[in-house]
């Protein structure tokens, strides 16, 4: 995994780099794929025109926008390449590895360009000439590329040193960028959205008759922002040699990850207890061998049908630095009980043949971030070792923790998961949802809806039929039997007490002082999981003063979906 | 601890910690008594009431990322318990639990050796602060229209110190963005 290191803060100034460029990356690689030698005429076709020519082609007269036909009429053996932004990054990696023989931490700006932070890998080489010298040759050697190194202060200046192959001496980039005309501005956009912005501005000052970076830095900068905007104002801000942003440099490092494999497939919790403790504890060690913590750990197994099964866990990075290995262990373990139980939402369970634990978010030591108002606070940790006592307990499905999402009715509005595990919102709370159930929210909601009878005056049951209209106004509510009162539950399940069948024990009916709806929603009419409701808040008549409820109405039937106590 | 505004007169003193505050009849009140400390920072725990309303109890201001749920301890829940008062700012007690007398007169005196508040739905024998809903009254409802806007609740609060009970009435959803408020601007402007 290559983590960006996060640069040191403060405000950004001017640094001294060493850029490597590859001449014509694009049909480089492409040619290198294709197996073409190095002096062959080709060129790289994207959309109309050509985006990448070759040397040889270039001497035959093909030019970069050049059309299909216009090229091969310059040049007729020319080799037309397709373009693929995929395999440009793929094979640039091969002279980023090359090159970071030589100095440790490269950034790569876009495929074919590297920045190098110049001032210590100079003064490790002697010179910043054997600095050169060295990755010129590293290159050449390892990945079989032609490269060009040039230095100097500032992004722009040394690009514009790279393509020239010289090095700039320290503080001489201003002038070195003076006499460039503005062209080059766009050599600098890194990304394409970029470049074309920078592009348009550039033929916008040609225009003008703003030919030289001189020219046009000499211009207040307050009048570029007006006219060009941000865009004008990050060309001004580079054509003057400054930097926009410190590099960030790329580590080179692998993916921390602890694999097992087991001889047999494993279906036993007690033969996975130890193999998590010991893959735990490995993933520990290597960790603390390359000398970083991480913030999730991706827990991966392969059962015997060939299902993957795959979790994240969240591992809290502050606190835990003695008691890694056994906060993993016991996630390991619960995760794979919870495969193998097939108690976990997933494919059938199965015996497991492999295991691997992956480090993600990887963060060098002593680099991690504290809250922003202090430290991890002793309650914090205290809760945090209260929580996992209780998981240990109870087992980790048991202890929750919950997030708002986005939904309308108030159970949808609710994601709860295991505590510590990463889970994704299936809604998002910030879009709109029209006809959500209007707050206050109830503060009490059923896990599981219970079903209610609504009556009219008459005592016949009240039904919302296909218009959304209710057939009657309801003026009886009548609930399930409260389980608890047993006696009374009894006495009403009796046939002489009307009771037929596995219909619900019902208790008094009750009547209604106010009530409000139907709400109808329907949602996601298109899928298998379409539902189709009509809410109705309604308040109880009784002398205490009467609960609110929350009743639904789907499939024929009223459901008691949440009460307002 | 600190208390929500619109609860004050319930408990002029505040929250104590250590303390055991048992609520009868209404949810709601439970999580608005938790919600204020919540919101400053303190860690809470649900235990044993898997019908919680999650998304009223974060409007009343619960912070939810320092909320932990344990729906159902089942036979465990002495040790839950314990755990929480232990490791928790705020516990909230189900009102069904499998607590004998001698398991809540431990809990009492290990939430007072820590300084942490229970708050438990139902009768607690010995809780420091007894609140009972007498009377429950929500307004904004009419016959097929409006919706559910406000509620006043008159509580009975028995505190052990003093004995004696008062009646306390407080508008626990008071509507802030309704249309009444907005139509007694309009009228004061007219006038």
């Amino acid at each position: 995994m290559s983590a960006p290191v996060h640069a040191r803060g403060g405000p950004v100034t001017t640094t001294r780099r060493a850029v490597l460029w590859v001449p014509d990356w694009p049909v480089a690689a492409a040619m290198r794929e294709a197996g073409l030698g190095a002096d062959a005429p080709a060129a790289v076709l994207h959309g109309r025109g050509m985006v990448a020519v070759s040397a040889a082609a270039r001497a035959a007269g093909v030019r970069r926008g050049h059309g299909k036909r216009q090229a091969q009429r310059a040049c007729p053996e020319v080799v037309i390449l397709p373009y693929d932004e995929g395999r440009d990054a793929r094979e640039f990696e091969a002279v980023a590895a090359a090159a970071e023989e030589v100095v440790a931490g490269v950034e790569i700006s876009r495929p074919g360009l590297l920045m190098i932070p110049a001032e210590g890998a100079a003064r490790f080489h002697g010179s910043e000439e054997a600095l050169a010298e060295a990755l010129v040759t590293a290159v050449a050697e390892a990945s079989g590329h032609e490269c060009s190194v040039g230095a100097a202060d500032g992004l722009l200046a040394a690009i514009l040193a790279a393509r020239a192959s010289v090095l700039v001496p320290t503080g001489a980039s201003a002038e070195f960028l003076a006499t460039a005309p503005v062209t080059v501005l766009p050599l600098a956009a890194m990304e394409r959205r970029q470049r074309e912005a920078v592009e348009d501005l550039v033929s916008v000052l040609g225009r003008l008759g703003i030919d030289t970076l001189a020219h046009f830095t000499a211009l207040p900068v307050g009048d570029v922002l007006a006219r060009f905007g941000p865009v004008g104002r990050w060309a001004h801000h580079i054509g003057l040699g400054h930097d926009v942003r410190p590099p960030v440099l790329r580590r080179a490092e692998d993916d921390i990850e602890v694999g097992y494999e087991f001889e047999e497939p494993a279906q036993r919790i007690e033969q996975l207890t130890l193999v998590a403790a010991e893959s735990s504890r490995l993933l520990d060690e290597a960790l603390l061998a390359a000398g970083v913590r991480c913030a999730r750990v991706r827990i991966t197994a392969r059962t015997e049908r060939g299902d993957v099964l795959e979790r994240v866990w969240r591992t809290d990075v502050g606190s835990r630095a003695g008691a890694f290995a056994r906060h993993m262990t016991d996630r390991v373990r619960w995760q794979l009980e919870g495969w193998l139980s097939g108690t976990a939402n997933g494919p059938e369970p199965a015996p497991l043949t492999s295991l691997s634990l992956t480090a993600q978010d990887v963060i060098a030591l002593g680099d991690e971030q504290a809250y922003l108002w202090g430290g991890v606070s002793g309650a914090d940790s205290r809760a945090q070792r209260t929580v996992e006592r209780m998981q240990s307990l109870l087992g980790p499905d048991a202890v929750l923790a919950v997030r708002e999402q986005g939904g309308r009715s108030p159970r949808d509005r609710v994601l709860a998961s295991p505590w510590g595990q990463e889970t994704t919102p299936a809604r998002k709370v910030e879009h709109p949802w029209p006809g959500r159930i209007p707050d206050p929210a109830p503060a009490t909601v059923l896990p599981l809806p219970e079903p209610m009878q609504v009556l009219d005056a008459g005592g016949s049951p009240v039904v919302v039929d296909r218009r959304l209209a209710l057939s009657a106004p309801p003026t009886w509510v009548r609930l399930q039997a409260d389980p608890g009162r047993a006696r009374a539950a009894a006495a009403r399940r009796h046939p002489a007490a009307g009771h037929v069948g596995d219909e619900p024990t019902w208790a008094e009916v009750q009547p209604i002082e106010a009530w409000a709806g139907p709400w109808p929603i329907a949602e996601r009419w298109w899928a298998a999981d379409a539902s189709r409701r009509a809410y109705l808040q309604v308040i109880l008549r009784r002398t205490e003063g009467g609960p609110a409820l929350l009743a639904a109405f789907s499939g024929g039937q009223w459901w008691l979906e949440a009460l307002y106590d | 601890m600190p208390l929500a505004q619109v609860l004050s007169p319930l408990i002029p003193a505040g929250l104590a910690r250590g303390s055991v505050v048992s609520v009868e009849g209404s949810t709601s009140l439970m999580v608005a008594l938790a919600a204020r400390a919540s919101h400053e920072g303190s860690w809470s725990a649900i235990v044993g009431m898997p019908a919680v309303g999650v998304v009223a109890a974060a409007r009343r201001g619960l912070d939810l990322s320092k909320l932990v749920l344990v729906p159902h301890p089942g036979t465990q829940v002495v040790e839950v318990a314990g755990a929480c008062v232990d490791g928790m700012d705020v516990t909230l007690l189900g009102a069904r639990l499998a607590l004998s007398d001698a398991d809540r007169r431990r809990l009492m005196s290990r939430a007072r050796e820590r300084g942490s508040v229970v708050i438990a739905s139902g009768p607690w024998s010995g809780a420091h602060l007894r609140l009972v809903v007498e009377h429950s009254a929500w307004r904004g409802l009419g016959a097929g229209e409006g919706r559910l806007r406000e509620r006043d609740l008159t509580v009975a609060v028995t505190s052990r110190r003093e004995g004696a009970t008062r009646r306390v009435r407080i508008v626990l959803d008071a509507d802030t963005s309704g249309l009444r408020h907005g139509a007694a601007r309009v009228a004061e402007e007219v006038a």
